[in-house]
């Protein structure tokens, strides 16, 4: 007992002289998604990011100024363009990343960077792992990456506008008959978005039912004759956005389906509902407004 | 049958052949020996139009060689050579029956006929191979293949038949044999046959006519004795031979006469 | 003399033994046919269904319009598109092998697949509505590559079976790195993904190109068939099929033309699937012996059953998702052939 004691105040007594140094050193502790435990600046200001949607985020909380890298799908806002690139979400430039000497560098799990990320932390470059699997992980990547660059209000504010703005929109269409839906990634071949897709979650709170939403898989090729037995009554195409005019047709199975019969194919930026930032919300209130044109009457 | 008048071959810019004429007749074999890359085999490609000579000219049956087609030229001359390897199972029957491919209606496709059938089962019997016509090419000896090989020449019953080599891998017992079936093919259905070899003392024994070549050039050409001379062979090969006549046949044989053996004659 | 002409005659391919062994391929195809049409990610009623395509269509049968749709626009046009791309793909295998006197020769391993895709990405990407571009873009492709592989096999003493393949090999891996710069590039939907290419996929059965390369199989099949006899004698050597009187090139040039032809169609519509070439031209001369004159049609019936059964797998067997077709062609085919070597 009395060596548990002693043992606890030993570690206590170093956990303190190491928080004292850190928070000497300026530097503090905090966990990623992963779980992994890292060590940042107390103040971050200079940031490499290596998805679209982490920039976006940076930019939406006022830290466009602390990116110095970015990839060159980086396309939104406008300034992300003018960044440095260091390569794509895929096959980031080792090499670029370390020239532009980051504090830190932030990855979204959907880019399987964990072999990469090893290859950074032996090059004393911190990485910061978000895993937004819903709108929920968005919030929460928001919020994180604002402690992280020092603009801790402005992210508690944008969430609280998200949210409520989400909010608005789930209430809205609550009362509502939920909408059977097919999400059509591409329609040759015919893929969709399965059950661990981030825009299933978006697709629920906009009051619709992915005909596919139990499918394993986030993006599984679908067979089309399950696609024409499901009969959605409404379709919605990706297309616009990064994707390009592609993807603008929908597939041959679905040309009979009631949503086609009755002209209930939605176009919307596929940025819009597969990248889990701020413009999340935009795609959400999108899908909302076309599947339940009733219930936002302004 | 076949004559050849003033032919030059080139191959890979040198001249292989020059000015080389000969003309085969039926029921005539004709031997034509000489040493390595003095052109037998070129002048041998070339009298089945295989290569385009750059100069003289081939007729056969007194037209020239380039107005035939190739299935018209392969009804009349055939050519039994090395064996290819063979990659893909085929029966003996199958391969010997490929002789007759030069006879069938349609071009690529068609079926062998009753006649082709019977043809097939001659020259098999022929070549004493009638046993061995169900098995596998790949189950037979050297000289089994060698024997069918003839047989698939045999039956596509071509006037002329051009032999390169035909008992090179093959043993003493089967030397005699083939060349004999040869033979029998000129005397009896007056085919004509020119055999490329480097046996002079098969082709003395088999051959009506030999023909004697060095270095591109025909030096000579006429009957076993008249070619088969120390003089003209020591010319062409290089090394002394002693010809005598063959105890049982008469015909010349030709031993040739090493440096070892020079001290034996001294004894 | 009797026992003896029946003794030899048993040991050779003959017309009737050739038509009586099509013919039960044929039905054993049919069946096949029918039997795929009646699986699917989908339940459909068994009598119904087999009811209604027996009467090709003419019957509903008492099923829904969305069962007939299932059945005579979905199942049936893909069905027959593996049937059309099985076939195409043995039969220029057992072409080229034949012809290359090589048991290993095939569209894909020649670089012929590969052409025929790179032709079909660049017709998608100049000519994308245009889809009898594809067809012809991937023919010209596949030419092309034919006649790389031929310039590079060429030594000097002409182009021997080895240096060819082993020249293929090289335009091949070419190609295929090619194809997957062009495809991380370029936006995956108007070209497709690499895997579109390098593992096949007849989800896309397009029932405006589903007659061309129904016909391109069946025309091409019968002209190589026609050839047959000379293939016979090619395949014993180049030099002894010109001596008993085939024309060596008037053969080649038709033989490579065809079977660009065939694998073209076939990548245009489906991407490479891969092992049908290969796998299927060997079985049927294990079982059937060398004789072209029943090797290559049996190859091509046997071709079509192989990719309707590889293709009905990938459909169902993690329904209501797909697998690429070349993946089960590749599961089934390479121990199959690691098999059929070690029977060799």
């Amino acid at each position: 007992m009395t060596t548990c004691l002693l043992l606890s105040s030993l570690s206590c007594s170093t956990r303190q002289s190491q928080s004292e140094s850190s928070a000497g050193a300026g530097l503090r502790q905090i966990v990623d998604d992963a779980g992994r435990h890292i060590s940042i600046p107390a103040k971050v200001g200079r940031v490499v990011s290596l998805a679209p949607n982490l920039t976006e985020i940076l930019f939406a909380v006022g830290a466009g100024n602390t990116l110095v890298g970015d990839t060159t799908y980086c396309d939104y806002p406008a300034e992300a363009k003018g960044i440095e690139k260091v390569g794509d979400t895929l096959h980031p430039s080792l090499e670029r990343i370390i020239a532009l000497s980051p504090q830190l560098v932030l990855v979204s799990t959907a880019s399987q960077l964990e072999v990469f990320t090893e290859q950074l932390k032996a090059h004393n470059i911190e990485v910061f792992v978000t895993d937004p699997k819903d709108l929920e992980g968005v919030f929460r990547s928001v919020t994180q990456i604002g402690d992280i660059v020092g603009k801790t209000s402005e992210a508690k504010s944008l969430v609280d506008k998200l949210r409520e703005r989400a909010a608005n929109v789930e209430s809205a269409v609550r009362p509502l008959p939920r909408v059977r839906l097919f999400y059509q990634l591409s329609a040759e071949p015919l893929y969709t978005a399965g059950h661990d897709s981030f825009v299933t979650d978006l697709i629920n709170r906009a009051g619709g039912e992915s005909v596919t939403a139990s499918v394993p898989g986030a993006w599984p090729k679908y067979s089309a004759e399950s696609a024409l037995a499901a009969k959605p009554d409404a379709i919605i195409l990706p297309t616009g956005g990064s994707m390009g005019e592609g993807n603008s047709m929908v597939a041959e199975a679905l040309r009979n389906s009631p949503a086609a019969q009755r002209g209930r194919v939605y176009k919307i930026n596929d940025d819009h509902l597969v990248r889990p930032g701020p413009r999340a919300v935009d795609g959400l209130e999108e899908m909302a407004k076309a599947l339940h044109p009733d219930a936002f009457q302004q | 049958m076949l004559e050849v008048h003033e032919l030059t071959i080139r191959y890979a810019d040198r001249v292989a052949v020059r000015e080389a004429s000969l003309s085969l007749q039926g029921g005539k074999v004709t031997a034509l020996i000489g040493p390595n890359g003095a052109g037998k085999s070129t002048l041998l490609r070339a009298l089945n139009g295989q290569l385009k000579p750059a100069g003289g000219s081939i007729l056969l049956n007194k037209e020239s060689l380039e107005r035939f087609s190739r299935r018209a030229i392969a009804r009349q001359i055939t050519v039994v050579a090395q064996e290819s390897e063979l990659r893909f199972p085929v029966t003996v029957i199958e391969f010997v029956l490929g002789g007759r491919f030069v006879w069938a209606n349609n071009s690529g496709w068609g079926w062998e006929s009753e006649h082709d059938l019977e043809v097939a089962e001659s020259v098999l019997a022929e070549t004493e191979l009638r046993e061995l016509s169900g098995r596998l090419m790949s189950e037979l000896s050297g000289g089994e293949r060698q024997r069918a090989v003839l047989a698939r020449a045999l039956a596509t019953e071509a006037p002329i038949l051009l032999l390169d080599e035909p008992t090179a891998n093959l043993d003493l017992s089967h030397q005699a044999t083939l060349l004999a079936s040869v033979r029998k093919r000129c005397d009896s259905k007056n085919a004509a046959a020119l055999v490329v070899t480097h046996d002079i003392n098969l082709a003395s024994e088999f051959a009506d006519v030999v023909v004697l070549m060095k270095a591109g050039e025909l030096v000579q050409t006429g009957t076993t004795r008249e070619v088969l001379t120390p003089e003209l062979l020591e010319k062409v090969f290089d090394v002394s031979v002693l010809v005598d006549a063959h105890p049982i046949s008469g015909v010349p044989r030709v031993t040739p006469v090493h440096e070892t053996l020079r001290h034996f004659e001294n004894q | 003399m009797t026992t003896a002409l029946l003794s030899i005659r048993q040991g050779r391919v003959t017309l009737r033994k050739t038509m009586v062994w099509c013919a039960a391929l044929i039905v054993a195809l049919l069946l096949t046919v029918l039997i795929a049409a009646l699986i699917g990610s989908e339940k459909l009623p068994t009598n119904a269904s087999a009811c209604s395509i027996l009467s090709v269509g003419m019957n509903p049968c008492g099923l829904t319009r969305d069962q007939l749709d299932i059945l005579f626009q979905i199942r049936l046009p893909r069905i027959l598109l593996a049937a059309a791309v099985g076939g195409s793909l043995a039969t220029a295998g057992a072409s080229y092998q034949a012809l290359l006197r090589n048991p290993l020769a095939e569209p894909y391993l020649l670089g012929v697949s590969n052409g025929a895709a790179v032709g079909t990405m660049l017709a998608l990407v100049f000519f994308g509505t245009f889809e009898w571009s594809r067809p012809f873009m991937a023919f010209v492709g596949s030419l092309l590559a034919t006649f790389a592989v031929y310039r590079l096999g060429r030594g000097r003493v002409g182009a021997t079976p080895e240096r060819l393949i082993l020249a293929g090999v090289i335009v091949t891996t070419l190609l295929s790195s090619v194809i997957v710069f062009v495809t991380t590039l370029m936006d995956a939907t108007r070209i497709r993904s690499f895997t579109f290419w390098l593992l096949g996929d007849l989800s896309g059965a397009n029932r405006r190109l589903l007659p061309l390369t129904i016909s391109v199989a069946v025309i091409g099949t019968v002209i190589l068939t026609l050839n047959a006899r000379s293939l016979n004698l090619l395949m014993l050597g180049e030099r002894d099929a010109f001596d008993l009187g085939v024309e060596v090139s008037r053969v080649r040039i038709t033989v490579f033309l065809v079977a660009s032809l065939l694998v073209g169609s076939s990548v245009a519509s489906s991407g490479s699937v891969g092992y049908v070439g290969l796998v299927v031209p060997h079985l049927a001369r294990l079982s059937l012996g060398s004789d072209n004159r029943i090797s290559i049609p049996s190859a091509a019936i046997l071709g079509a059953l192989f990719v309707i059964i590889a293709d009905t797998v990938a459909r169902t067997i993690i329904a209501p998702r797909e697998l690429p077709v070349g993946a089960i062609t590749a599961l089934i085919g390479a121990p199959l052939f690691i098999y059929l070597l070690k029977r060799d």
